[in-house]
């Protein structure tokens, strides 16, 4: 038994250093964007609200979320809209409308050579709120000056953005910085919230599911003992 | 209580037109098993219950998803429309997805558990060669579900996966193009293709679970192996109920803690289950800067990447599959176990070391360290099957037990 032991450590160190030097080689060969900033997401209500109302004023000027209806505002308690609010939010579109921007495509299209993507499952498909958090305060003087200003992003694949520094934090006055910083925040908390709108209700599901799993299994293990107590080895 | 269901007229009235009385006594109650089984032998009746569940789910996505590439706003499609309806509006929509999303990784961890067990105790060997046959087969059918299955969000790596996969058959000589444009329906993936796979993602799993009695059936008439390997006699057989059902049950216990934890706090399984870059729709003129399958299908995929010619790459992916077949031949040896079989096991530890390494390399982007690793490991997989039945021939086992 001990020999095997031995093997088993022998592979399992092996796997290990393995494992633990591909990334060291990845990221060696590549200069790749730095890491991401870590702002702190929460999904209060404040924070939710805060972030809607700068998803709508700035992002939804190019940016849509069409799998959010106005709607949906007052159907997921942790935003809790009103219908007053969602009324004056909408004006004269659809509650089953989705959080759609007015610029059309093909006029995004003329003004900054792209479409702007929708932002219904951004956090999803991108590195999460940090990714949202870290472009929007990402901003700055390209080093080599080959990027305009307001155009070179440190965190954007390539540095360079054809999105316009949203928040202006390009430039801004330092005092500034905190209030820029927490609208940030709050829109990357609000658009990781409605990247999945159930995600809260499923944790809060998930800790009876487990609750209960572990005391059946627990039960389980101890019939098991009973049963195999008369079997011989 | 079992006892008064199994006497019970209505039992006795269909056991007189079917035999089920009396084929759950054979095959569920008195069914002789070793009594010496392991933690190990669980994962047979856990890939059933995810078999079920698989299914299950399936058919409840089943009736909100449409298999439609046609473009909506947004640059998304009707189909990832669809997937995003039932995640946001079907009443526990999204938990129905993710108990599909994770059982599919969860389905394939736990094929890869109970295949290394039969490897590592040599529960192919005779004779029990066409129960290992007829799971390899599973394992295959389950590969083609899965890939089938992973085109349908319509997203980024959906798209282009099966791009990558079916350019694989492009290679084959002669037919390589008709049989991709069959697979396709068309010269590159598109709506065509998207009805295909969701027609062939629902008909597989039938398939798959007659081939899973066709397995069951197999199991029923060689018995189980065990850790020993060695044929027990009849002291050391005990019935199945109540045994391994009470053993099996809380196997299952364990498991859905595990299985639960993913699909309520860690659906995405760190990116590995539900990946990213599947998360932007399906975009045909924009190449992800770096395509993978899902993690289950990496090792395969990581031999692929070892060759510089992709004709050959393709032709040691197949190998390495259908050589899985022909184990219960390549091994010459007379005792089942490794653990009387020091050499042999040295060479299965190494060979499943080598699948985790091919696993990683092939869901890693490919840098030069990664692919000379990544040779390295595929050079270890073929060399298990190539020093197989020389090393079993001379191998000197240890002295094995009378009983189990």
């Amino acid at each position: 038994m001990k020999r095997s032991h031995r093997t088993t450590a022998v592979l399992g160190i092996a796997f290990g250093l393995v494992i633990a030097c591909a990334p060291m080689a990845v990221q060696a060969e590549e200069g790749g964007p730095p890491p991401l900033k870590h702002p702190h997401i929460t999904m209060d209500r404040k924070t939710l609200q805060e972030g809607l109302q700068v998803f709508t004023n700035i992002c939804m000027g190019c940016h849509s979320a069409k799998y959010v209806t106005y709607g949906d505002l007052m159907r997921y308690p942790e935003l809790g809209l009103t219908r007053k609010q969602v009324d004056a939010l909408r004006g004269s579109k659809s509650l089953l409308a989705g959080l759609t921007t007015d610029l059309t495509p093909a006029d995004a299209k003329m003004s900054y050579g792209k479409v702007p993507p929708d932002l219904s499952v951004i956090t999803r498909s991108r590195q999460g709120p940090d990714y949202v958090y870290s472009i929007l305060t990402g901003f700055e003087h390209d080093p080599s000056g080959r990027i305009p200003d307001g155009f070179y992003n440190v965190y954007f694949p390539g540095n360079h953005i054809a999105m316009p520094d949203p928040l202006t934090w390009f430039h801004h006055d330092p005092k500034d910085t905190d209030h820029i910083e927490e609208q940030a925040r709050s829109v990357a908390s609000f658009l990781a919230f409605i990247g999945e709108p159930h995600q809260l209700q499923r944790e809060t599901i998930g800790y009876y599911v487990i609750g209960f799993l572990v005391l059946l299994t627990i039960v389980l293990w101890l019939l098991k003992r009973e049963i195999w107590k008369d079997v011989k080895h | 209580m079992i006892e008064r269901m199994l006497n019970s007229s209505v039992a006795q009235w269909l056991d007189e037109r079917s035999g089920i009385v009396g084929m759950v006594r054979k095959h569920l109650l008195d069914y002789p098993t070793p009594k010496n089984l392991n933690y190990m032998w669980n994962f047979g009746s856990l890939a059933m219950l995810v078999l079920l569940l698989q299914i299950l789910s399936g058919i409840f996505l089943a009736m909100f998803y449409k298999p439609d590439a046609m473009a909506t706003a947004g640059g998304y499609t009707v189909a990832f429309d669809s997937i995003e309806r039932i995640m946001r509006d079907v009443n526990y929509g999204w938990l129905i997805r993710y108990i599909h999303a994770v059982g599919a990784s969860a389905f394939f961890f736990i094929i890869y558990m109970h295949l290394g067990r039969g490897l590592y105790y040599g529960s192919y060997k005779k004779p029990r060669e066409l129960l290992w046959i007829v799971g390899v087969i599973i394992l295959l059918v389950m590969q083609a579900t899965a890939f089938f299955g992973y085109l349908l969000p319509w997203g980024q790596m959906s798209y282009w996966g099966a791009t990558v996969i079916t350019n694989l058959f492009g290679a084959v000589p002669v037919v390589g193009d008709f049989i991709n444009e069959l697979l396709r329906g068309g010269f590159s993936i598109g709506d065509p293709t998207l009805n295909r796979f969701f027609s062939l993602h629902y008909l597989f799993p039938m398939i798959l679970v007659a081939i899973v009695v066709a397995h069951l059936h197999a199991l029923h008439v060689v018995h189980s192996n065990n850790p020993t390997g060695v044929e027990p006699s009849k002291k050391g057989l005990i019935p199945f109920h109540p045994y391994y059902t009470v053993k099996d049950l809380f196997g299952v216990g364990v498991f859905l803690i595990v299985f639960c934890y993913f699909v309520f706090f860690n659906p995405t399984g760190w990116g590995l289950f539900l990946e990213p870059d599947n998360f932007s729709p399906a975009n045909n003129f924009q190449t992800p800067a770096h395509i993978a399958p899902v993690w289950y299908l990496t090792p395969w995929y990581s031999i692929l990447r070892s060759f510089p010619d992709k004709l050959l790459g393709v032709v040691a992916m197949a190998l390495s599959m259908v050589l899985l077949f022909f184990i219960p031949w390549l091994d010459k040896g007379r005792v089942r176990s490794a653990r009387y079989r020091p050499v042999f096991r040295q060479m299965v530890l190494l060979f499943f070391a080598s699948v985790v390494v091919l696993g990683y390399c092939g869901h890693s982007e490919p840098t030069e360290l990664l692919k000379t690793i990544g040779r390295i490991a595929t050079a270890v997989y073929f060399g298990f099957f190539l020093f197989l039945p020389i090393v079993t021939k001379h191998e000197k086992t240890r002295p094995v037990p009378q009983d189990v």
